[in-house]
């Protein structure tokens, strides 16, 4: 235990002076939120050229309640309500009469005004959108929106509310309903969402349902995540390159000739989790600060910190002691490079799933990925932190495979750790790694 | 050169004794049913060709592979890794963290090693190597030769009982060679036992007390220089001669000619006549100088592990 603290203490001071260190402990929050910033960023310096729709109406009946419906919403949407200040694209209708020739030329003609930028789509409003029953054969209610814009267009979103309530405005008006009676038949009910109720247990007191906030809802469980991954990365990344650093210059050897293979990876390990948790302790009193700067601090599920420290520092030995064998099977800083990517896998396929996890934390999918042992600590801390909750054993038995991988994983970690520290030349084959962990 | 002076603990337990070991990499067979012994308190000479099982019985000894099959004791104990506190050891492929201070690097190496601070000696021996006020570098600053030293100070601090050397005195200046040579007696002189694996046969005839030849993982030689030589029988000749070479050629008897430069060695053939030979090269040339020998270490390497031992082999 004495070689390994004094290897871990010397690997430790080396590593959280290193520039890589200190640059990696303030860039990591910059590229897990990037993505956050960049969205806020271009939200702030919106798009305001206007889009111009034309709208070729074959019914005769939708174009002029469309245009109304469409400068209705402009006027509520596109100006901040205070400063008055356009802050979003107008759009902009330009009805078009179906011409008595080609419907086909008259679409392609169209469609070059599209090409051209003249126009930003065009929409075609068919009889049967009206009533789907008059065609000589049933088909869907729909229009047609023309456009070379990509598949996710904020557009055609933006253009459903009010072709359907100058649609069903048409609809109201054939069937004798008077003007006046529409913004209140047409007004979309919204759906607050409200906590539970409960009775204290104490005091026996009811204690009312509250309105939920949606951001602080999904930011809780997803920051706590983030938060998670970034301190284990911060920890676990210099690992891969450091071992295979060191098999270059030499000094495994030496170093075995003064400690086992177990006590050196051993060492690293501990290093790393010194590294997380330094790591934690700075992000931890950011996020604080920022939490309490916003008063969200409520939204935080505090009873998890103990288990957000158990996936920790399970997380930390498990990715570590990954990246000391890959780093020991590497010959060159570009063998490392290479592997990188199967290092944080682990890390980023919980990612991949993260959404449907949040969306539906109990399904099937989610129970079994949250149990999978290497992505266990972002998955299941993800389930826990979500209000609905999730059955209590869950994270026990997340807990016991976790160990159990841990364990096995660390040992033939330790095995090809061990052979591999003193392997040169060529970068051995998966066959051979493998073997490693077998060998005498 | 200093010349090693005689060990008087022979018959003391061995330092490390090896029996039967044998030590496989897939297809290859590394070290082939292996037994030496090392006295204790000798420097003992490992000597072989590239690739014939010198490192990896070392690396055996100091328990950084495991044998297939027999056993290794190392100070009176079966190897398991719990005498390495007494164990010095320079490997071959020299390793040091460049980013360290020299001083900050070998009072860690030593600590690691003997478990308590080590300060005091790391001075000491940097000032005898002459590399005190190196002490604060970075490694990555030293020149190759100081680098080489450092890891010879991390190898001795603290004192061991066993000190394992591979290759020591690579790409050292002779100022340096002889310094690190004299640190390596003098180690001897206070106890400890020395393991110099070496290709410099000089090194090896001069400091080891005893040798021992390993070639294809096998054990092909193992006594003192004197014990060895003696196998051999007086089938050398030294001589020094005008008129180059080309006089040596096809001489009564001689089946082998080696050019030192100054000197040039014969080998005579089983039954050769020295004087036969003497009288050929009067007739030849002007002959300054001429002796009779037994081979030296370097012509009885070249004999086990050279080319024409390869021939012998597969005809």
């Amino acid at each position: 235990m004495r070689k390994i603290l004094l290897l871990a203490k010397r690997d430790y001071i080396e590593s959280v002076r290193t520039k890589a260190f200190i640059i990696g402990l303030v860039v990591a929050p910059l590229l897990f939120g990037g993505g956050f910033l960049g969205i806020a960023i271009l939200k702030k310096k919106p798009d305001l050229r206007d889009k111009r729709i034309a709208v070729l109406d074959r019914t005769g009946l939708v174009a002029p309640p469309l245009l109304r419906a469409v400068a209705e919403k402009n006027a509520k949407d596109a100006y901040d309500k205070v400063t008055h200040a356009q802050i979003e694209a107008l759009y902009v209708l330009e009805a078009v009469a179906p011409s008595p020739g080609d419907a086909e030329e008259q679409r392609l003609a169209l469609s070059n005004r599209v090409r051209s930028r003249e126009l930003f789509a065009f929409l075609e409003i068919w009889p049967r959108a009206l009533h789907p029953g008059q065609e000589t054969k049933p088909a869907p209610r729909t229009v047609g929106y023309y456009t070379n814009a990509g598949g996710i267009d904020a557009t055609r979103n933006w253009l459903r509310d009010p072709l359907n309530r100058a649609v069903r405005s048409v609809q109201l008006a054939q069937l004798g309903v008077e003007g006046s009676h529409f913004e209140d038949l047409l007004a979309p009910v919204a759906i607050d969402s409200l906590s539970l109720l409960a009775r204290d247990p104490r005091t026996g007191a009811l204690q009312q349902a509250k309105k939920k906030d949606d951001i602080a809802e999904f930011a809780a469980p997803f920051g706590m995540v983030m938060l998670l991954t970034m301190i284990v990365m911060v920890g676990t990344a210099p690992m891969l390159s450091a071992v295979t650093e060191d098999k270059n210059q030499r000094i495994f050897e030496m170093l075995l000739g003064l400690a086992t293979p177990m006590e050196l990876m051993a060492a690293r390990v501990l290093a790393a989790l010194g590294r997380s948790l330094t790591s934690s302790a700075f992000y931890i009193f950011g996020a604080v600060l920022v939490l309490q700067g916003m008063a969200m601090m409520g939204a935080v599920p505090l009873q998890l910190l103990p288990w957000f420290f158990v996936y920790l520092v399970a997380d930390v030995i498990m990715l570590s002691s990954f990246a000391a064998a890959l780093g020991a099977a590497c010959n060159s800083p570009q063998d490392a490079q290479n592997l990188a990517l199967v290092l944080v896998a682990p890390v980023m396929i919980p990612f991949f799933v993260m959404m449907p996890v949040m969306t539906a934390p109990n399904s099937a999918m989610a129970t079994v990925m949250s149990l999978i042992p290497p992505f266990t600590p972002v998955l299941m801390l993800l389930r826990q932190s979500m209000p609905v909750g999730i059955p209590a054993w869950q994270p026990w038995v997340g807990l016991v495979g976790i160990l159990l991988w841990t364990v096995g994983g660390t040992w033939v970690a330790a095995r090809i750790f061990r052979v591999g520290i003193l392997m040169q030349g060529q970068p051995p084959k998966l066959s051979e790694i493998i073997r490693w962990a077998w060998a005498k | 050169m200093h010349k090693a002076e005689p060990y008087a603990t022979l018959e003391l337990m061995p330092a490390v004794e090896i029996s039967s070991v044998t030590k496989t990499f897939g297809e290859v067979t590394a070290v082939d049913d292996l037994s030496l012994s090392v006295p204790e308190g000798s420097v003992f000479g490992f000597i072989g060709p590239n690739g014939s099982g010198k490192t990896t019985t070392i690396r055996m000894i100091v328990n950084i592979f495991y044998p297939d099959r027999g056993q290794i004791r190392v100070l009176g104990h079966e190897m398991s890794g719990a005498r390495n506190h007494l164990i010095g050891y320079l490997p071959e492929e020299r390793g040091l963290y460049r980013k360290m201070q020299v001083r900050a690097l070998l009072e860690f190496f030593g600590e690691l090693r003997g478990g308590r601070k080590v300060g005091q000696e790391v001075a000491a021996w940097l000032a005898r190597l002459d590399l005190a006020h190196c002490a604060t570098r970075r490694v990555d600053t030293l020149s190759k030769g100081m680098s080489q030293r450092v890891q010879f100070i991390a190898a001795v601090v603290p004192e061991p009982k066993l000190l394992i050397l591979d290759e020591p005195f690579t790409g050292l200046d002779p100022v340096s060679a002889d310094t690190l040579r004299e640190a390596i007696l003098d180690l001897r002189r206070s106890g400890a036992t020395v393991i110099l694996s070496t290709h410099d046969m000089t090194v090896a005839e001069t400091m080891c007390d005893h040798i021992c030849m390993i070639f294809r993982g096998k054990k092909v030689l193992d006594g003192t220089l004197a014990s060895i030589q003696d196998q051999y029988s007086n089938d050398t000749i030294r001589v020094a001669v005008g008129g180059g070479m080309a006089v040596l050629d096809d001489l009564p008897g001689v089946e082998k000619v080696r050019d030192l430069g100054q000197v040039q060695e014969l080998r005579m053939a089983l039954g050769c006549d020295p004087h036969e030979v003497l009288r050929a090269l009067v007739e030849r040339t002007r002959v300054t100088s001429f002796s009779v020998a037994k081979p030296s270490l370097h012509d009885i390497f070249v004999r086990i592990a050279g080319p024409a031992a390869e021939e012998v082999e597969l005809a």
